[in-house]
């Protein structure tokens, strides 16, 4: 039992780094994106620019994108269940 | 230094086959002669090479392994244990070494009328030091000569792979962002110190010049 417990915490832990260093990168790539479509077609200084890539990445905090991101705290007990069933069962 | 690089770049490589090479599954057609459960010591430095079942003392100095002897295609023999790997190392989830053993017995057949099966293994065989590969599942085949595709280290390899070139996009995306322009501040600080310096060495030349300058004046003049 302290063997399944044990599993469980190093998967969950291994998932929200995955999860976290994704999350980051993705937020990047969302950033980098914003600010080449302001570039390609400016309307208005600095300021405008800011105010737009900021607005650019609230409306993508709250995307389904980066919620499906969450996936990935799942894939490892997916996994885990998918091997337990074909190693023991099938 | 480059043969250095080298070694050093070789080693690591090496370092990761072995341990795929050890960790990830094998299939192996045999025929299965018969299976047998021995005491095993646990306490030297080959321990390493026995699994750690989850409903076992740590402390254990020997216990029962549970064997499937086996004679490959070749006509060599191959001896696989039988072990649960429970929660631990590798991420196998096997539970079912009972089960698996009697699978073999059931499969057992002679020289005469050869039954073949297929066994999924990891790990490795070395007479020298009494290590044997864990068998995970076994199954039965039509003939010898089956054509058995390796279906998750396909998988393994295709994700490791995706791994690579995203953490190496990652990489590249994290230098692009933080760091290059880090540097083009860096750059920047020490320009302006740089310049700093400048002035202030200007400045200096020019306190010490006029300093210098006073003093002279009160050389005798030649």
């Amino acid at each position: 039992m302290i063997g399944f417990l044990r599993a469980i915490v190093i998967w969950a832990v291994a998932g929200a780094i995955a999860y976290f260093i994704l999350r980051i990168y993705a937020r990047s790539l969302r950033r980098e994106a914003l600010e080449k479509e302001w570039d390609a077609d400016p309307k208005g200084d600095a300021a405008a620019r800011d105010a737009f890539i900021e607005k650019g990445m609230t409306d993508y905090e709250g995307s389904l994108r980066n919620r499906l991101l969450l996936i990935i705290f799942v894939l490892p007990f997916i996994v885990i269940a998918t091997l337990l069933y074909l190693v023991n069962y099938a | 230094m480059r043969y250095v690089k080298w070694a050093v770049w070789g080693t690591i490589a090496l370092i990761i086959g072995l341990f795929l090479h050890y960790t990830l599954p094998q299939h192996d057609v045999v025929r299965v002669v018969g299976t047998y459960q021995e005491r095993q010591d646990l306490t030297d430095w080959t321990r390493i090479f026995w699994s750690s079942p989850d409903d076992q003392s740590g402390t254990l100095a020997n216990r029962d392994v549970q064997f499937i002897q086996t004679i490959r295609t070749n006509g060599r023999p191959m001896v696989y244990r039988n072990e649960d790997t429970g929660w631990s190392w590798p991420p196998y989830f096997k539970f079912d070494t009972a089960s698996l053993q009697t699978e073999a017995d059931d499969l057992r057949s002679t020289a005469e009328a050869p039954k073949w099966a297929v066994v999924t293994h990891y790990g490795w065989r070395n007479e020298l030091i009494s290590i044997f590969p864990n068998a995970v599942s076994i199954r039965p085949v039509e003939g010898p000569d089956v054509t058995i595709i390796p279906w998750f280290n396909i998988f393994f390899f295709a994700f490791l792979l995706f791994l690579v070139v995203l953490a190496r996009q990652m990489w590249l995306q994290f230098r692009e962002r933080m760091i290059d322009p880090a540097l083009v501040d860096a750059g920047q600080a020490w320009d302006s110190v740089e310049a700093r310096a400048h002035a202030a060495r200007k400045g200096a030349r020019g306190f010490f010049g006029r300093i210098q300058a006073w003093l002279n004046t009160w050389k005798a003049k030649k």
